[in-house]
């Protein structure tokens, strides 16, 4: 035998033997396996949802009304304005999704809406047209400010129903952002009922004033068992202007859950007081690359429970340097916003101030002073200041989308029971296995030894597929086993055009040898031609499709590669192998 | 070195077949005509005549939006049971079909698919019956009353300060049970957010009332609202369109001018002629058709790319030949490799069909009747149109050649030839 074709033996038996391996970790449960080979080989094929049950969301994110909210509480706030003006009839309506359109009964009155109250609004709202003679002012909500708004909501969204989706313990979540939609995928069987009333609900934005220093936390803290995942930690600081001192102390721990029942089990004069609760915030110090650090541990904030000021009153947030270039978040409140803050920052200053969305703390600032109108929050901490400004960038994001939530609205749910799966799975199998015999028997009888060269490349073409899958980790799906066992019909195929070339030659009084080599490559572009057109179908499927169907376009795809490989390098090889020098002088071929 | 004489073949089909598919060419194109005209009528038929069927073709709920729920009982049931259930809940429309095999002797069937135009427990005039019902609660008048069709949310303002769970106590009171309410914006605004309870909730609360205690269980619910059924459409449609146009791209890249336009228009037809089984049959046009459908665009190419090398082979070969004989020769020699080529892949497919269940099946069968028009159309559509562009282009050098100058002038073949024949012939 040549060189070259040990040489590719032993490369074709490489890639075998690591295809194997590969798979192992699909078929054989993680227990069984010895603890070296995890370390290189633990990818597995994944079920689709289809095949373990579960169960699959698609949200938009309803712009709409969180505009037209927003809208709403403008003209609501314009109305004041002109109250306070002295004018007492204008009619002030939402018109649409963005425009507000006030009608002034004496029309001398819309002079009054003028410059300097607009002014306070510019941000949000411009003015459209103006017909003093009737007296109607038409004023529209910016639309960059809706196309951001819509960005920042679709980000928000999916961090929030992350955090909500932790909270169940489902393993393995699928959360992406598909266009301006949201798929959530959660596996294996739960509440779902509660999990789906949980995840499409809005976010909340809520400012709470943080209790810090009671006797109650002081009592609570005591009880707490030495030995256990939550440990207790003190917290001082000073307040910058009044120089007063502050002390807190709070519960810390890896595990928010167990924070979450150690809480709902205090009971009796441990009970946590009706108009306080507890807060969470996960503390994730950033390393070096910006990235979140593996050491997160979350930590309690007793709060009081009413938030007075809410994200509504929110009017913006960016990112603003201080005077010696450190990153921090800078806040402007609305009208109503800003007396509701400045009461509430008189009369809690050098305490803390809870930004809670979605019942989760952000971040908890120390009120240095009287916020009014505009406020600044300072990240503490003297840190590396990449890290730093992606802390500031993530709460001025969670700010500006807790300014105008946007609800979730459900537009496609698929809900999977396992048992439906595992039965469809089975009759698959089945069909797959009865339609590989036939094609393995009709393969042998009609072209002898060399139909069992084309067995032997389809099954390696079928596990180098399956080996492949398992390395992208990749969902099998009911589709994407149609897809597998259409491989299966589609690999033979471009064995038979190159043998039905193969035997031409060979009627023609070419020599073994010869045919062979003229069958191989006259008929490759005709195999490749095909593969193509199969590959593109397969392509555009992939970008259509999603759940299931992306699962067969993957299958198909894979497929036709590892068909392309296994059809014409491998079976060359074997071929080589039956016609090679030793053999030459034989006449005949099996074919 | 020569072949031995003893090199057999086992052959189904022997070299030297000579069956004449293009003497009949015309008899094909005209079946091939007649049979889209048969799609095209049938499609209307289903639209318009047919009563019960309404729509050209039978759209899944993937495109026109709705709910399909599979329950199964723990014990035998009867659809007009299951239907009387649906009733009473306020779903009398939803269709009710046996899913799955049938258990036992009686022929009692346990499990049920149904379908339903709704995506949400509330209705149009559920939502309007309960904005006057909850015109006051408590002390607080209902000030607006927003549901979209299709949602999953209502939102509701008053005008002063309720409590969420009296909210919720209303709604439930007014006939729409909720998951949870909650305040949503200011709190000062007494605006509320309410997520309703899921439609399979409800089903099976209906069922189980019917058919007594926890008898029925939800194996699959799918819901899809209508606005993402047609952007499933629109994006269907854009994907088909997609894909043939990079097909139409890849085949202008690798074959020349003349082998082009058959292959699209073969593709095309076996697009078309796979729709017109499902109209006829009128079976579920869901996504999966559509996967298939793609499949069988990209496959369909297939045997007819097989046919076309061959004849290009053949005709820079065989040059003194007239086209359509070559043509019909290289149909004869790649016959075998065409017919085995498509039975294996078929009997795969079969294979689905028949052992398979649900979703692979409808993608079985789709396949099936891809395959079998796919190379039907590679002999019988493909190579007569190639024939026929090819007499014209022929026919158009010819015009071309009568008006050169005398000098210039090429004697006029008697046979007719290919561009490439003429080209070697002029250097």
């Amino acid at each position: 035998m040549e060189r070259s074709w040990w040489w590719k033996a032993v490369l074709y038996g490489a890639v075998s033997i690591l295809s194997c391996l590969y798979l192992v970790p699909s078929v054989i449960p993680e227990e069984k396996r010895p603890a070296f080979f995890n370390q290189y080989f633990s990818k597995r094929i994944q079920k689709g949802l289809d095949l373990q049950g579960g169960l699959h969301l698609v949200y938009e994110v309803n712009i709409e009304k969180a505009v037209a909210a927003k809208v709403d509480r403008l003209s609501g706030d314009i109305e004041e304005q002109l109250g306070k003006k002295g004018v007492k009839e204008v009619g002030v309506s939402r018109e649409g999704r963005d425009d507000i359109v006030l009608t002034f009964k004496n029309p001398a009155d819309a002079a009054k809406l003028d410059e300097e109250l607009l002014a306070q609004f510019r941000a949000e709202l411009d003015e459209v047209e103006r017909d003093a003679a009737a007296g109607r002012v038409r004023l529209r909500y910016d639309s960059d400010k809706v196309a951001e708004v819509e960005d920042l909501a679709l980000r928000q969204a999916i961090e929030t129903i992350r955090g909500r989706v932790d909270k169940f313990g489902v393993a393995e979540p699928t959360i992406i952002k598909k266009g301006t939609d949201i798929v959530v995928e959660l596996p294996g069987r739960h509440d779902f009922e509660r999990i789906k009333a949980l995840i499409g609900r809005t976010a909340q934005l809520e400012f709470k004033i943080v209790d810090d220093g009671s006797e109650y936390m002081k009592k609570v803290v005591a009880t707490v068992p030495k030995d256990g995942p939550i440990t207790t930690e003190p917290d001082s600081w000073t307040a910058k202007d009044s120089g007063r001192p502050h002390e807190d102390v709070y519960l810390r721990s890896k595990d928010r859950a167990a924070l979450e029942k150690f809480v709902a089990g205090l009971s009796g004069d441990l009970a946590v007081p009706p108009d306080r609760e507890f807060g969470y915030e996960e503390v994730a110090p950033r390393d070096g690359t910006g990235d979140a650090a593996p050491d997160r541990y979350w930590r309690t904030y007793l709060l009081k429970k009413r938030a007075v000021v809410t994200g509504e009153y929110l009017a913006d947030a960016t990112e603003e340097w201080d005077e010696m270039q450190r990153p921090q978040v800078g806040f402007t409140m609305n009208r109503q916003g800003a007396s509701l803050m400045e009461k509430l920052t008189s009369e809690n200053v050098g305490r803390k101030m809870a930004i809670v969305l979605d019942e989760k703390i952000n971040s908890a600032p120390v009120i240095e002073s009287t916020i009014g109108e505009r406020g600044r929050i300072t990240m503490g901490g003297y840190g590396d200041p990449f890290r730093l400004q992606q802390e500031v960038k993530d709460l001025v994001a969670v700010l500006r989308s807790g300014a105008l939530p946007a609800p979730l609205k459900k537009s496609v749910e698929t809900l999977v029971g396992p048992t439906l799966g595992e039965d469809a799975v089975r009759k698959a199998m089945f069909s797959m296995l009865v339609g590989a015999a036939g094609v393995i028997i009709f393969m042998l009888i009609y072209y002898r030894l060399s139909g069992l060269i084309a067995n032997v490349s389809m099954t390696m073409n079928v596990l180098f597929m399956l080996a492949i899958l398992a390395g992208f980790e990749a969902s099998l799906t009911l589709p994407g086993i149609a897809g597998l066992v259409l491989t299966v019909g589609m690999a033979v195929d471009a064995n038979i055009i190159i043998y039905e070339r193969i035997r031409e030659e060979l009627r023609l009084g070419k020599s073994p040898r010869t045919a062979v080599d003229a069958g191989f490559q006259r008929a490759f572009w005709t195999v490749f031609d095909s593969h193509v057109t199969n590959f593109v179908a397969g392509v555009v499927l992939y970008s259509y499709g999603s759940g299931p169907i992306r699962g067969f376009a993957v299958t198909l795809l894979v497929g036709i590669v590892t068909n392309l490989f296994t059809s014409v390098w491998m079976s060359r090889w074997m071929f080589d192998l039956m016609v090679s020098r030793r053999r030459a002088t034989a006449a005949t071929l099996s074919i | 070195m020569a072949a031995s004489k003893d090199q057999k073949f086992f052959e189904i089909l022997k070299p030297g077949t000579d069956i004449d598919f293009i003497g009949q060419r015309r008899t094909w194109i005209l079946a091939s005509i007649v049979a889209s005209l048969l799609v095209v009528g049938v499609l209307f038929l289903n639209a318009f005549v047919l009563k019960d069927r309404g729509k050209p073709l039978n759209w899944g709920i993937d495109f026109r939006g709705g709910t399909e729920i599979i329950v199964e009982f723990n014990k035998p049931v009867e659809a007009g049971q299951i239907r009387e259930a649906m009733a009473a809940a306020g779903h009398s429309g939803a269709e009710v079909v046996k899913y799955g095999a049938t258990v036992g002797k009686g022929g009692d069937h346990r499990q049920y698919l149904i379908r339903m135009g709704a995506v949400s427990v509330v209705s149009q005039e559920q939502a309007k019956k309960a904005e006057s019902a909850m015109a006051k609660v408590g002390d607080a008048s209902l000030r607006r009353f927003e549901w979209s069709e299709g949602g999953d949310k209502v939102y509701l303002r008053f005008d002063r300060h309720v409590e969420a769970d009296k909210v919720a106590a209303a709604l439930k009171a007014a006939g729409i049970t909720t998951t949870q309410v909650q305040v949503f914006g200011r709190p000062d605004d007494n605006n509320f957010e309410a997520t309703l309870v899921g439609l399979d909730t409800e089903v099976k609360r209906a069922l189980d009332a019917r058919l007594g205690g926890d008898s029925a269980k939800i194996d699959r619910v799918e819901s899809v609202g209508a606005k993402a059924g047609k952007q499933l459409q629109l994006d269907g449609l854009r994907a088909l369109f997609g894909a043939i146009v990079l097909i139409v791209i890849y085949v202008a890249f690798r074959f020349d001018f003349r082998y082009g336009p058959p292959t699209i228009v073969a593709l095309l037809h076996d697009g078309f002629m796979t729709v017109g089984a499902f109209a006829l049959t009128y079976r579920e046009f869901t996504l999966t058709t559509l996967a298939a459908l793609l499949t069988i665009i990209g496959y369909s190419m297939n045997d007819t790319i097989v046919v076309f090398d061959r004849i290009r082979e053949n005709a820079a070969k065989y040059r003194d030949r007239r086209f359509d004989r070559v043509v019909n020769q290289s149909i004869n020699e790649t016959l075998s490799r065409t017919i085995l080529t498509s039975a294996t892949t078929f009997t795969v497919t079969l294979c689905m069909n028949i052992f398979g269940t649900g979703v692979i099946r409808d993608f079985a069968f789709a396949m099936n009747v891809g395959i079998i028009v796919g190379t039907y159309s590679s002999i019988f559509v493909a190579s007569p149109l190639l024939i026929w562009l090819n007499d014209k282009y022929v026919a158009s050098q010819k015009r071309a050649q009568a008006r050169a100058p005398r000098q210039a002038r090429q004697p006029v073949r008697q046979t007719r030839r290919d561009e490439d024949e003429e080209q070697a012939e002029k250097t």
